[in-house]
């Protein structure tokens, strides 16, 4: 369930840390990548500074996965270069590129107890066996679950997996912490507390992130910035506040939080701004109707008129704000937010006067 | 052949997520000499048997003496125990798995019995409890052939059950009005259709190529047939033992092909031990 | 009775139609007993069909053929000198006869697990390891004759290259030869056991692994050979039943010439049976089915810790 504009930016947009004790650089230089005749990913370029956590965002299909698996070495690129801290790492195996991993789900040693899970990486590093447990121990402590090292992971819930399973990524100490949807196979509420610890922690460890998944709200939370994929290409990489007020391209504006698509004809905008290749046509696109525009259910304006140019179909009650659906004539279904206050008297059938805002308002081609 | 050729392109993977095989480059060398030994092991006596018997000897199997009969026997024997062990087995199965789904780790177990119970053993106790009309008759091992094929057909109708949600589809037939016998024909046993093929078809493939009961038993079914027939020609002996494998082996085809049309499952459905593991949906 | 008004947060209790406790307990073990009834038919036959032979040779074991009166004498026969001998063979057989065929197997099974165009030749082998898995008994013992018998195809190839098996001690027809011909059966039952497995390992293990560090033969030693083992074992036991079972293959093969039990018990029937002797058989296959019984135990306890494991 979306929420109110506003609290999507929980993290306000920082700038990228500068030089965390553990970070490294990372730079993708138009990486390409097919799989027979689907072209996965189509030169993707991006740039993650020491300590940041970027979040690849998008649909799934859209390439994300598969450019966090070829930055781990799960993958081969086809074309394009990986460099950590200026070093390309694409003909090093996975084995020793130093990144830790975190999978989506069950990823850990059914046969370990999470100790022994967490320093697997270490063993393979050849640390002795107390040194290991006591590092091991260390980071347990660090994700919450220093109880539960003699736990093996079937006794573990999904939440705990992961928390393990995040520690086991970062007692290696590692240049690059990746994170494949981590979150997906949990339920909301063990989501939101993860969320928060890996953001921490990684913020406390200054590790350079990469972190993918489709979940907007999961990524504009915990991001610094965050890059929208889609067919194998970004679309746009930003801070999460810029993602939401200047998107790019409609694909973006309408993937980041809730967006309304409305023929230019039915609403038409008095100042225009234009996105993705509209550029000077989009004011005359707007009056000539063969634009759409988009505009944030909060941004629209409402009030109840008979007569007016929408009929309001359902409410939905958000907390202190509540999302209106108005049809407007055509079969245009808009969402507005309205204080919930206000939104009382707006009743199902109640005959409504849907405007949009004075500020300049996207308009985008016509789908 | 296309996967040769594939070899050469190590670091390709398969489309979707990378399975762990589609990226080792290392050593395919080692897969297909395996391969290629196991497929020699496994088709060179087929071969050698075809020319070892000749096709002149394919010929003259049915002319021979005793061969009518004994096949005529194995086939009314395969008849009688599907009949019976479907009968058996199919209301058995379903109202365990509606009234008593608790009782299915106790119908397994007693269905695996027949399977620690050598058959050999198995022929040693039933000879010695049968009274002498049962014995009179071939159509004792048609009864203890149900108990041999019970764990087979018990499984491939436990798993056709399990991938259907049986209650619900009850009771809506019945809710519907429809009888009980109206339900088990004209919803459940279309919908079991590839578990009712499979028990037969491994019911009768049981059947046909049993020896050890039927010949201690003293009766002349095929297999037994196909013995006692070496000492007077080696090749016919031979080639009725190719027929015999060439018609299991259509049968067994025969499963694989419309179990796997039928969904997942095909020919690994016709095993008995896999470790069932649940739904791996969560694994996403 | 549902109460008029109820403490607030505290559910209405249910209400149930009024009954005095014993009645409601008679009812349901009626009805329990009613449910029960209907695998009475798959009960009986079971109860004739397997339950009272075995019962038969439980007590014929210990029964003295003469005077009918309980005897130990049948347990000490089986368990000395020439059937204790079999017993030996036999276990001899089936150890071998589940060992390599489970190696074999195993390494066919990752073979094909790991190959690139896995669908297709998963499908092939899959299909070819139902079928014959199924083989045995009388038609493989004659390919195998057809094929390195002494007037085999193959034995004909091998001396055409100037080399005679025969003259050089080997023979089909003895311990050796069985052995070879059980793989042809033992092996793709392995593969079909095997694969579901070998599919349990989960490939976010090795790549986790590997993300660590760790190299092929490390992954191998820490994560995927202790996962897999209770399976392994487990499928080990199976072919040990398997072959310690097997009859009609061995007989059809060697007539009865080598001592193995399941072919002796065969000829307690064939009337091939010294006087006095004639419950030694029952003792002989009561031993057997305990034997078997017990690995099937291992197998059950092994599956489940595989099960909990590659879930």
């Amino acid at each position: 369930m979306t929420t109110n504009a506003s609290a999507s930016q929980v993290t306000e947009a920082q700038p990228p840390r500068t030089a965390g004790q553990d970070g490294a650089a990372v730079e993708l230089r138009a990486v390409s990548r097919s799989f027979g005749a689907v072209r996965a990913l189509d030169g993707l370029s991006l740039e993650i500074a020491p300590g940041e956590l970027v979040a690849l965002l998008g649909p799934s299909g859209c390439g994300k996965t598969t450019a966090l698996r070829i930055v781990a070495g799960f993958e081969a690129a086809d074309s394009g270069s990986v460099t950590v801290s200026g070093r390309d790492v694409l003909h090093v195996p996975a084995a020793k590129r130093d990144m830790g991993m975190v999978f989506q789900s069950y990823s850990l040693f059914p046969n370990m107890s999470a100790l022994d899970n967490v320093g697997f990486g270490l063993r393979m590093r050849k640390q002795g066996g107390a040194e290991r447990k006591r590092r091991a121990g260390e980071l347990l402590d660090l994700v919450g679950l220093g109880g539960h090292a003699r736990h093996y992971p079937h006794q573990l819930s999904g939440g705990q997996q992961q928390r393990v399973a995040l520690a086991r990524a970062l007692a290696i100490e590692p240049q690059v912490l990746l994170l494949d949807e981590p979150l997906s196979a949990l339920d909301a509420k063990v989501r939101l507390q993860l969320r928060e610890m890996i953001r921490s922690v990684q913020q406390r460890l200054g590790t350079t992130t990469l972190f993918v998944t489709h979940d907007q709200e999961e990524a504009l939370s915990m991001a610094d910035r965050v890059g929208v994929m889609r067919d194998g290409r970004l679309e746009q990489v930003a801070v999460p506040g810029e993602l939401y007020a200047n998107p790019a391209t409609a694909f973006v504006a309408e993937f980041v939080g809730t967006m309304n698509r409305i023929p230019a004809g039915l609403l038409t905008p008095t100042q225009v701004r234009p996105i993705g290749g509209a550029g000077q046509d989009a004011a005359a696109r707007a009056q000539a109707d063969t634009g759409d525009v988009l505009v944030r259910p909060e941004e629209l304006q409402i009030a109840v008129r008979p007569g007016g140019n929408g009929i309001v179909t359902d409410r939905t009650f958000l907390g202190a704000v509540t999302r209106v659906s108005v049809l407007l004539s055509g079969d245009v279904t808009v969402k507005v937010d309205q204080p919930t206050t206000a939104a009382a008297e707006m009743t199902p059938g109640t005959s409504v006067e849907v405007s949009l805002p004075d500020t300049p308002v996207l308009v985008a081609e016509r789908q | 052949m296309a996967a040769i050729a594939d070899v050469s392109q190590a670091g390709q993977a398969a489309p979707g997520p990378a399975r762990p095989g589609s990226r080792r480059r290392s050593f395919p060398a080692w897969r297909w000499l395996i391969l290629l030994a196991a497929g020699a092991y496994f088709l060179i006596p087929l071969y050698a048997a075809f020319r070892f018997a000749g096709f002149a000897a394919f010929g003259q199997i049915f002319s021979q003496v005793g061969f009518s009969d004994a096949l005529i026997l194995s086939v009314k024997l395969a008849v009688v125990t599907t009949l019976i062990t479907l009968a058996l087995m199919l209301p058995t199965t379903i109202y365990v798995h509606l009234r008593l789904p608790r009782l299915r780790p106790l119908l397994e177990s007693i269905t695996i019995l027949p399977i620690v119970i050598p058959p050999v053993v198995l022929i040693l106790g039933v000879l010695q409890v049968s009274p002498a009309q049962l014995k009179a008759s071939p159509y004792l091992l048609g009864l203890e052939y149900v108990i041999l094929a019970m764990p087979f057909a018990y499984r491939s109708l436990d798993a056709g059950l399990r991938a259907l949600d049986l209650r619900t589809l009850v009771d809506a037939s019945n809710s519907l009005g429809a009888r009980w016998i109206t339900t088990l024909w004209r919803v459940i046993m279309p919908n079991l259709r590839s578990g009712l093929l499979s028990a037969t078809v491994l019911t009768v493939a049981l059947v046909l190529g049993e020896f050890t009961m039927a010949s201690l038993d003293q009766y002349q079914t095929f297999p037994v047939w196909i013995v006692a027939f070496d000492q007077t020609s080696g090749p016919v002996s031979v080639a009725a033992s190719l027929f015999a494998l060439l018609v299991t082996w259509v049968f067994l085809l025969a499963i694989a092909a419309i179990g796997g049309r039928a969904g997942r499952g095909g020919a690994s459905q016709v095993t008995l031990f896999t470790v069932t593991r649940q739904d791996r949906g969560d694994s996403r | 009775m549902t109460q008029a008004t109820a403490p607030a947060g505290a559910p209405a209790p249910v209400t149930e139609p009024a009954a005095r406790p014993g009645r409601r307990g008679l009812a349901a073990v009626l009805r329990g007993a009613r449910d029960l009834a209907g695998l009475v038919p798959f009960t009986a036959y079971v109860v004739l069909g397997l339950l009272l032979p075995m019962v038969a040779i439980g007590i014929g074991a210990f029964q003295n053929p003469d005077t009918g009166g309980f005897t130990l004498g049948n347990i000490r026969a089986a368990t000395h000198g020439i059937y204790l001998h079999s017993f030996a063979i036999s276990i001899e057989l089936s150890v071998v006869s589940a060992i390599v065929p489970g190696i074999l197997g195993l390494l066919i099974a990752y073979a094909i697990f790991t190959a690139r165009r896995g669908a297709v030749l998963r499908r092939m082998v899959i299909t070819a390891s139902g079928v014959f898995a199924n083989f045995g008994g009388v038609p493989l013992a004659f390919l195998f004759i057809a094929t390195i018998g002494t007037t085999g195809i193959a034995t004909g190839w091998l001396k055409d290259l100037g080399f005679d098996p025969y003259s050089h001690g080997f023979t089909l027809y003895d311990l050796t030869g069985v052995m070879i011909v059980y793989l042809y059966f033992q092996i793709p039952l392995m593969v079909l056991v095997i694969l579901p497995a070998l599919e349990g390992l989960r490939p976010a293990w090795r790549e986790a692994a590997e993300n660590m560090g760790a190299r092929t033969w490390q992954y191998w030693r820490y994560v995927g050979g202790p996962v897999l083992l209770p399976a392994f074992l487990g499928c080990l036991m199976l072919l040990f039943g398997s072959a310690f079972s097997a009859y009609a293959t061995a007989e059809a093969l060697t007539s009865g010439t080598i001592p193995l039990t399941s072919i002796e018990i065969g000829s307690f029937l064939n009337g091939n049976v010294l006087a006095g002797q004639e419950n030694v058989g029952k003792a002989i296959g009561l031993g057997m089915v305990l034997i078997i019984a017990v690995l099937m135990v291992l197998y059950v306890f092994l599956q489940r810790r595989a099960a909990r494991w590659l879930r």
